[in-house]
């Protein structure tokens, strides 16, 4: 537990100190960078300043930590708002979006993987497989916009991007769930089909237990523990994958404000957005890794 | 499944040849044929500048592939080098490069990339770099793992005893072990490489225009894609159609070289 912990926390100040360094790495001078060739010396030495790049680098990355401690992420260099501000507006979106595509994913890619085990290697499995395997290798920049050109522009079901429609998170949640879900189809199967043989099973069928009973209450129910995991490091892919979908469909996320600060060369921004997603990926797997040590009884957590 | 994958391949190489044979030309602005569908002179039609989309297809092809080249050789000698000391030395050594690879790990996907593309600047050697910084992290993790389980071979031991320096060991008794895993993985990894140029590509940080690149002519197609829908189609069936050839190759090659990967 305590190397756990430990462990947990070198991560932490890692993914710290490497975007507390991403500023750093502009080549030439970042205040020149931000503000253009034709700043003033007086804005850019306040610039310089207020951003503290004109003291030593340990003591800068100190007081990044103290600022970051009391929940200062320094202000926009456009429109001088402080950045958490903009995160606080932000991020619920992003966070609605993720979880719509991780319902979307778990909804679809766990019945469809356990039809696809039980009628393992007939046609049915073949399709779902197939399906299955083309749709996970379908990156969001391109899954993205054959939905919106079928479901918005042909069909015209569903807005094509924004979100003044209470409908307009459908297709960018689709987007990235429906990548998710092939990903699951694929791993539920996959594990569902190990449990199967197991002896559990046997004994369940073996009591007179009814098939439903013995696949639901007893084989799903081991068969989720690799599932579990599966989810921890797809969120990964998935909070990556905002950043685009969010682009596409103009949805008002991290990840599009984070597109944006690139553009304006805004880069506390940028800073800031990265840190704030990679931190939600490394909470995501804390979450995973104690899910998985809850749902499973065989491990324990002082191991 | 191989002469699928080959024909595509194939298909493109063909492509490629016919677009120089031709005399396809990617930059030239032909005001007429706007967002034009396609015709006997565009035969894929053209883009918002009026350029023919074929021949920026067939430029962009070279560019992803070129990118997914380098990138893929710099990452697996970097991370193969990494992953080789790691599982070698173990201990200390392992603990530090391992805790590296981690907190490179925390970050998801390409976000990572996208960051230090984005402090960069955007560029064609800007985008390898950023790519390399964080692609190898991977063959880091596969080789230490099995460079770990390697490491204490009878024939690895025997020849240390018999005096083999440590690149000696680590070259010719552990590295060609590993050769049919390393291939497997950097053949898949040229379909992720292509994947993560076209997504920078794609938010603005990769190639620059005018030279044409997938990611970006994909934003393009988006942007117009009430008026031009062939536009993204086109583009976006182009990189599926190679990505899945790669991919499938790659299954391909697991299956022949019979190696399994966790």
């Amino acid at each position: 537990m305590i190397k756990h912990f430990v462990d947990f926390v070198t991560v932490v100040f890692g993914v710290l100190l490497l975007t507390f360094l991403l500023i750093h790495l502009v080549p030439g001078d970042p205040v020149e960078v931000m503000l253009g060739e034709s700043a003033s010396v007086t804005d850019r030495t306040a610039l310089r300043t207020d951003l503290g790049l004109d003291q030593p680098l340990a003591q800068q990355f100190g007081s990044y930590l103290t600022k970051l401690s009391q929940g200062d992420l320094g202000y926009s260099i456009h429109t001088k708002t402080p950045i958490i501000e903009l995160i606080k507006t932000r991020y619920p979106a992003t966070l609605k979006l993720a979880v719509l595509s991780l319902f979307i994913g778990l909804a679809i890619g766990i019945p469809l993987g356990v039809f696809a085990a039980l009628k393992a290697n007939h046609w049915q499995d073949f399709v779902v497989t197939i399906v299955s395997v083309r749709l996970s290798a379908m990156p969001v920049f391109w899954l993205g916009p054959l939905l919106m050109l079928l479901f918005a522009v042909w069909l015209g079901w569903f807005p094509v991007s924004g979100m003044d429609d209470s409908t307009s998170i459908v297709l960018p949640a689709l987007t990235l769930g429906l990548g998710l879900s092939a990903i699951l189809t694929r791993m539920t199967r996959t594990s569902l089909l190990e449990v199967l043989n197991d002896d559990f099973i046997r004994t369940a069928r073996a009591k007179g237990l009814n098939e439903n009973t013995v696949i639901i209450r007893h084989a799903l129910r081991a068969a989720l523990l690799p599932i579990i995991t599966i989810v921890g490091l797809q969120m990964g892919s998935l909070l990556a994958g905002t950043v685009i979908t969010e682009t596409i469909f103009s949805w008002d996320g991290i990840g599009r404000l984070l597109v944006e600060s690139i553009e304006k060369r805004d880069y506390p921004v940028t800073q800031a957005c990265v840190l704030v997603v990679a931190l939600s990926y490394v909470a995501v797997n804390l979450f995973t890794d104690v899910l998985y040590r809850l749902a499973d009884p065989r491990v324990k957590f002082g191991a | 499944m191989k002469t699928f994958a080959i024909s595509i391949l194939l298909f493109w190489v063909i492509a490629v040849l016919a677009g120089y044979a031709f005399g396809l030309q990617g930059n030239h602005i032909e005001l007429d044929a706007i967002l034009s569908g396609p015709s006997r002179q565009h035969l894929l039609g053209a883009d918002d500048l009026g350029r023919d989309i074929l021949a920026r297809i067939l430029t962009g092809v070279q560019v992803s592939f070129f990118v997914a080249i380098i990138v893929t050789v710099i990452t697996m000698a970097i991370g193969v080098a990494i992953g080789l000391i790691a599982g070698f030395y173990g201990g200390k050594v392992d603990r530090v490069l391992m805790k590296i690879t981690d907190i490179f790990l925390a970050f998801p996907g390409i976000l990572l990339a996208i960051a230090f593309a984005a402090v960069l600047g955007a560029g064609l050697s800007n985008l390898i770099l950023a790519l390399c910084i964080t692609g190898w992290v991977s063959y880091a993790r596969l080789t230490r793992g099995q460079a770990l389980s390697l490491r204490n071979r009878q024939h690895v031991l025997a020849a240390e005893s018999l005096g083999a320096t440590v690149p000696r060991l680590l070259l010719k008794h552990i590295l060609p072990l590993l050769s049919s895993i390393l291939v497997v993985e950097a053949t898949y990894s040229i379909a992720s490489v292509m994947i993560a140029e076209a997504s920078l590509s794609f938010l603005g940080l990769g190639i620059q225009a005018p030279n044409a690149s997938w990611g970006a002519m994909l934003r393009d197609g988006v942007r117009y894609m009430l008026v031009a829908p062939h536009y993204v189609l086109v583009v976006g069936l182009s990189l599926m159609s190679l990505i899945l050839a790669i991919n499938l190759g790659g299954d391909y090659l697991r299956d022949k070289l019979d190696v399994r990967v966790e």
